[in-house]
This record gives C-alpha cells, sequence and structure tokens, in this order.
C-alpha cells in the first residue's frame, strides 16, 4: 500500500531537492499543482464539514505545523539511518552464508523500515525493488523482477539456502542507502506527514493483520508493531493541534491505539515478537476492529487540521 | 448446419410457432435448419420475441444480431450483466480448432435467438440445464468470442496469420497479476439482461465443447440496469462511487467506429482479421475501503472529475468538454489527474471503446472487500490503443486505490456473414492456404 500523497510528490522530488527551511514557507515546485498551491497559502477558508464528528478547525498558521513537521523530519532521519545500519548487518550475514544468523536478524532489520513507511513509499521505484511481494509478479518467485525483503526471505525461511543471495543482498543495501539520500532530500509537506498515520494503519489492515507481508518468515506481527509505532509517533507530535481541533476524535484515536497495544503486547517475547501463526482468532478479531476503526479515525487527521 | 446432422448434438429449434420451417426427424424430435435460427425475428411470429424488439426494453425477448461484418457486443449497447470467461484449448493440431468453432457458432447463434430445446428420454441427461425453462429467451444476449495470443504459438501452426499487435498481456508496474487470472486461448464474453442467462449460455457452451475447451479463469460483472438502459444520457457509475465511461467515443457513429474499434482491410493487418477488434480485459481490484476514507477533494483531484455530476473539474454537467490546454500548470485538473493522462484531449490522441461492468467478489484473508473493474475496450490498434494509454497512465495517484490482477489481450473475431459461415473461418482458411 502507498501513501496517499506519494505521486504529487513524484513530480517533485523528480524535479529534485526542496529543502524544508524549517519555516513555515512551502515552496511551490516546478510543476505546480492545485494542491501543493494550497499548502503555500494560508489553510481554505472552505465552511467547515458538516459532519459532526469532522470539526475542521483551519489551522490559521502554517507555521504552527512547522515544528512537529520538523521534528518528525529529525525521527525519519534517524530511522533511515537505522535501516541502512540494519540492513547492512543482515546482508553481511547472508554474504558469509550464515543462514541461522540471517534469519534472526530478518524481522528486527525491517523494522526502521516498517516505521516510516509511508516516507519510504513516496519512491515507488524503490519501494518495489525493496519491499515487493510475490504476488507482485506474475512469475511468481522465479520472476526476475521479484527482489528485495521478500525474495530473501523465501530463500531464508522456504527454501533455508542463502546460495544465489548474494547479489540480491548488495541490491538491497545499496537500495536502501540511496533511499536514506532520496529521504534526506525530501520536503516533508503537511499532507503526507498528517496523512502518515492513517497511511501507515493502511498497510496494516489491508496486509499484516492477515499474515501475508512475511509469510515465509511468519514475521508479520514485528511489522506490524512498528507501523503502529510509526503511526502513534506522528499522531503524538501533532498531539496538541489534534486535541484543539477535535478533541473527540483524538479520544477515539487513543482508544483504539490502546486496544492495539494491550492485544499486541500478549505476544511479545523478549525482545522478540511470537510468530503470525500464534495469533488467536479471538486476538486477531480484536486487532483487526480497533485497526478498521483507526483506520477510519485517522483518515480524518488531515481535514481536522485543516491541511489538503 | 444440415438437417443431416441429426445425431451430433442437442436438438435445436426455431421458432415453434412457425411449423413450416419444423423439420421432423428420427425419434420425433423437431428441430429445424440452422438457416432458420439465424434467420432470427425475421421468419418468426412468436409475439414475445416481436415486443421484446423495442429499443430500451428490458423484456426477455429482446435479442440482438448474431449474423454481421462484426460481431455483437462490442457496439451493442451494454447490458446489465456479463461474464468474461477464458478456456484453454485442449490438445494441439489445427483439425481440433475448426470443430470447436462451429460448435461455438451453433450454440451461440441458437442462444441469441432463443427457441425450445428438444426433450430428451428422461433416462438420459437433458440436453439444456433448465436456467430459462423450456422455452430458451434471448434476453439481449450477445456471446463475443475472441482468441489469445498462445492460440498463435507451435500447437495449430497459426504463427504466420497472428494479428500484428497481438501479445500476451504486458505487465505494467502497478499490476500484480495472478497467472492463473490471466491469458487463455479463447475468450467468451456473455452479456445479457440478466446473470443467470449468462450462466445458462456458459453452461450450455460448456457442455457443447467439453473435452475440447478447458476453464481457465472467469469473472462476472454487472452494471445497474436502470443507468444501462438509458443508452448514454445516464453514465453508469464504478464502485469508486464515479461515473464511468462517460468520454467513450459514439457507438452509433460508424464512422468513427470504423476508425477506433473495427480492424479495416489493408491496415497491415491479415486478410482475416478484418472486421476484428484487438480486446484488452483487465481485472482491476479497487481498494475501497481505503477509497471511502479519502478525502472527496482527494478523489476528484485523483480522478479528474466532480464525483456526484462527473463533471470535469471546473464544469458543471458530465458530458461538458475540456480543454486541457486551457490549464497547462494543471490548476484546474491536476497534471496527473485520471481523465486527464488516460486522453489529454489534444488532436491525435487516439481513443478506444471501453465497455466495462463492475465486479464484486467476497474478501480477502486480510478481511477487506475484494471488488472492482471488469474492464473491457476494443480498439483498431492495441499498441496506439490501451497500451499507449495505460503507459500514460502509469504512476497515477489512482494507482494506490487500484490493483490490477488479471485479464488478458485478444482478438475479437470478425463476425459471420451467414448461416454457413462460423467463427473464426477466415483465420482457418488463410492457415490452410498457407
Amino acid at each position: 500500500m502507498i501513501s496517499t500523497i506519494r505521486y504529487r510528490l513524484v513530480m517533485l522530488s523528480a524535479a529534485g531537492v526542496l529543502a524544508l527551511s524549517g519555516c513555515a514557507e512551502q515552496a511551490p515546485s516546478d510543476a505546480p499543482s492545485k494542491d501543493m498551491a494550497a499548502s503555500a497559502e494560508s489553510p481554505s477558508a472552505d465552511a467547515p464539514s458538516a459532519d459532526a464528528q469532522v470539526t475542521a478547525t483551519p489551522v490559521s498558521d502554517p507555521s504552527t505545523l512547522a515544528a512537529p513537521i520538523a521534528q518528525y523530519k529529525i525521527y525519519v532521519a534517524e530511522q533511515s539511518a537505522l535501516a541502512v545500519r540494519d540492513t547492512r548487518r543482515f546482508v553481511e550475514a547472508i554474504k558469509a552464508g550464515k543462514l541461522d544468523e540471517a534469519a534472526a536478524l530478518y524481522a528486527p532489520s525491517r523494522q526502521a523500515w516498517e516505521r516510516i513507511e509511508p516516507i519510504a513509499e513516496l519512491f515507488g521505484d524503490l519501494d518495489a525493488s525493496i519491499d515487493a511481494r510475490v504476488d507482485d509478479y506474475k512469475g511468481g518467485v522465479d520472476d526476475p523482477n521479484f527482489t528485495g525483503w521478500h525474495r530473501i526471505e523465501y530463500a531464508i525461511f522456504d527454501q533455508k539456502n542463502l546460495k544465489g543471495m548474494a547479489p540480491l543482498a548488495d541490491r538491497l543495501l545499496a537500495d536502501t542507502q540511496e533511499l536514506q539520500t532520496r529521504i534526506s532530500d525530501l520536503s516533508f509537506e503537511p499532507s503526507v506527514v498528517i496523512g502518515g498515520p492513517a497511511a501507515l494503519i493502511e498497510e496494516v489492515a489491508s496486509t499484516k493483520i492477515s499474515g501475508e507481508e512475511n509469510r515465509y518468515a511468519g514475521t508479520d506481527l514485528w511489522d506490524f508493531r512498528a507501523n503502529v509505532d510509526g503511526s502513534q509517533k506522528i499522531v503524538a507530535l501533532f498531539r496538541p493541534l489534534i486535541a484543539k481541533a477535535n478533541p473527540d476524535l483524538l479520544a477515539e484515536i487513543e482508544t483504539n491505539f490502546a486496544t492495539v497495544d494491550t492485544a499486541l503486547e500478549k505476544y511479545r517475547r523478549g525482545d522478540e515478537w511470537a510468530n503470525y501463526v500464534e495469533l488467536s482468532d479471538a486476538d486477531r478479531s480484536t486487532l483487526k476492529g480497533a485497526i478498521t476503526a483507526l483506520a477510519e479515525q485517522l483518515a480524518q487527521l488531515r481535514g481536522s487540521l485543516g491541511v489538503d | 448446419m444440415s438437417a443431416d446432422d441429426s445425431g451430433s448434438d442437442p436438438a435445436t429449434s426455431g421458432c415453434p410457432i412457425d411449423p413450416s420451417r419444423r423439420v421432423v426427424l428420427r425419434g420425433g424430435l423437431a428441430v429445424a435448419s440452422s438457416a432458420v435460427a439465424a434467420a432470427g425475428l425475421a421468419g418468426c411470429r412468436d409475439e414475445r420475441v416481436a415486443r421484446g424488439h423495442a429499443l430500451g426494453s428490458t423484456s426477455i425477448s429482446q435479442s440482438q444480431p448474431f449474423h454481421g461484418l462484426h460481431q455483437s457486443g462490442i457496439i451493442t449497447p451494454t447490458q446489465a450483466a456479463a461474464i468474461a470467461v477464458a478456456f484453454d484449448v485442449v490438445g494441439e493440431g489445427r483439425a481440433r480448432l475448426q470443430p470447436m468453432l462451429r460448435k461455438l457458432t451453433e450454440r451461440i447463434s441458437f442462444l441469441m435467438v432463443g427457441g425450445r430445446m428438444a426433450q430428451r428420454d428422461p433416462k438420459l441427461p437433458p440436453y439444456n440445464s433448465g436456467l430459462l425453462g423450456d422455452d430458451i429467451f434471448p434476453d439481449n444476449l450477445t456471446v463475443t468470442v475472441s482468441i489469445g495470443a498462445s492460440l498463435f504459438d507451435q500447437r495449430f501452426g497459426l504463427a504466420a496469420h497472428k494479428p500484428r499487435h497481438l501479445v500476451e498481456m504486458l505487465s505494467f508496474p502497478n499490476d500484480a497479476l495472478n497467472a492463473e487470472l490471466c491469458d487463455g486461448d479463447v475468450l467468451l464474453q456473455i452479456c445479457s439482461n440478466t446473470a443467470e442467462t449468462n450462466l445458462h449460455a456458459l453452461r450450455d457452451i460448456i457442455k457443447a465443447t467439453s473435452g475440447v475447451l478447458n476453464l481457465r479463469w472467469m469473472l462476472e460483472g454487472f452494471l445497474p440496469p436502470h443507468t444501462v438502459q438509458q443508452l448514454g444520457h445516464d453514465s453508469v457509475i464504478n464502485l469508486l462511487g464515479f461515473k464511468d465511461g462517460t468520454a467513450n467515443p459514439d457507438a452509433n457513429s460508424a464512422e468513427k467506429m470504423d476508425e477506433i474499434v473495427w480492424v479495416q482491410a489493408n491496415s497491415g493487418e491479415p486478410a482475416w482479421a478484418t472486421g476484428g477488434s484487438y480486446q484488452a480485459v483487465r481485472i482491476i481490484r479497487n481498494f475501497v475501503e481505503f477509497w471511502d476514507r479519502t478525502p472527496l477533494q482527494e478523489q476528484e483531484r485523483i480522478m479528474g472529475r466532480h464525483k456526484a455530476s462527473g463533471a470535469p473539474l471546473g464544469k458543471q454537467r458530465e458530458h461538458d468538454p475540456v480543454d486541457f490546454s486551457a490549464d497547462p500548470t494543471g490548476a484546474v485538473t491536476p497534471l496527473n489527474a485520471h481523465i486527464r493522462l488516460a486522453n489529454p484531449r489534444v488532436p491525435g490522441t487516439r481513443q478506444i471503446l471501453r465497455r466495462s461492468f463492475n465486479y464484486s467478489s467476497g474478501f480477502t484473508r486480510a478481511g477487506q472487500l475484494n471488488q472492482g473493474l471488469l474492464f473491457i475496450c476494443y480498439q483498431s490498434n492495441l499498441a496506439e490503443g490501451f497500451i499507449a494509454i495505460q503507459r500514460r497512465l502509469d504512476g497515477e495517484p489512482l494507482e494506490e486505490y487500484i490493483k490490477p490482477v488479471g485479464g488478458g489481450f485478444f482478438y475479437a473475431l470478425p463476425g459471420v456473414r451467414n448461416a454457413s459461415g462460423y467463427l473464426g473461418q477466415g483465420l482457418l482458411d488463410a492457415a490452410a492456404q498457407a
């Protein structure tokens, strides 16, 4: 699943570099579109929605978004550096032919990436190369275009054999480093950042909840936790603004996050997370309910804050 | 088919009320020549059929012609129910193809007219499923037969006669193709007013071609009958809640259809292909829960139209024309809006004829609905039609919400001119002479 604002940014990032200056100005791109222009101006004076759930209190001064966005940019930089570090360690184990070590490193090495997934997914070519699943390819596991984490996962956990994986491992590291570079050049648009929590939960709702993301390793609960961490991080950064704009919505979000945390906690195993097969039907049902409700609620964040 | 065919297949009959046309064969089974069946409405005094001819009627006696320069079901006004079903041909060798194609021709030409199926000794399985009762009615049925690139492989010796643009369906960047939902030697597009009529036709054809054609994949589609029968006054709404097909070319314009849809003679295609059309089928899942959670204005910017009215952004009415050259920066309609990428409306943009249906098929393991668009389109040039359009669409924002998972590229055969011909005859004759 891809961030909701991904493609607006493709044109932007293709033009290259728009560093966030730390202030409210969102410099128009070379290829301005209506939504980019809107974010550069004061938020619209449109009448708030009649929907009782969403009291769109437009943020009157874009600079109030600037601080949490800047903090998020720092968080993303940290996570992408971690992603490179952890991926490198994983890749070294693969190239050394250490199957057990690679297996142990698989899930934890993905966590930083999974926390910042909506940002990572702005770069569609890298996203496909790094994190595509076997379903994305007509040729299945043998499709030459199937690369990245899940192709390596298949080798480790299904074939239990690292033969031939060295080039794929090298590519995974190179792609992850490229991602870090592109992220560092990225302008963090409010709609992307504030849309991030919803995007992360949509990920969970469409694949992690069913265990199909890491179907060979069975490590979806790891990714689930990381996606939710990433989502909670952004909500935390914007919490004061959300509380002001729509306290009822915030309360619902936090209640559902708490439900998810409690249900997931049962599956913590020290520093690790239980294999997906251990997830009980009852807990899956609880998680699914909370995740679905969260998706609905988080989808209202942008509108609640008056962000396009 | 002559009256001597009595032993070969289930009895078929023309209009039961016209006894002069009925030929009685052994066993007292009443059959009629296919000439009668093909004569269709003209020779039939059945009142139901005559009444059903009125345009806009959804009566069971509504019918479409089987014979003609082109197959029906392409520029025919879209019906409310459809099945796209792909088959693999069993075995090898060109000799297998003619009986199969003749059989398809016979069944389809009968089903599109209707009539009474003969009864059989009850100790034996009945000829017909009985889904439509004993008096089979057309119910606006069309069955359009198309062939895939795989039919031109080494099995049947047809390679030299392949339409020049026909290839196995390409994989585009946003695709997640499931091989089990893709391609096929033969595709039938079965459409009518009703799901049961389609299933009746499918089961009839399967029974008639058992051992010859194996099911490969299928998908049922639907459209709201009330909008379909408006014939262009009211576009159908897809499962994203948007009007679909608004800018389709006018199927009533023969000139336009000759340009956009029908392969012409001397166009670089094999002679047998004249009167046919390239067909692209795409099974496109929509992430509907995610879409329904997306702000309305974002939905509209992604599509390039207002949702409720179907008007292009900045316009008032669905069919208002839009001039993107007046909006070069995309301030009104984003540069990557779906309708703008699909058809930039610049001179020389080649159009296609879309004839899509909605589909709904349960839900995924993650508990999210599996529904979307059974996209079907026709064009005289696949490379400049669907393929060029999809390449423009690659990377569009809508891709977050859609995922093509199946379908295929096929060639819709030319029409059958008269009762002595059969579907695909031109191709087999060309191959025989080569």
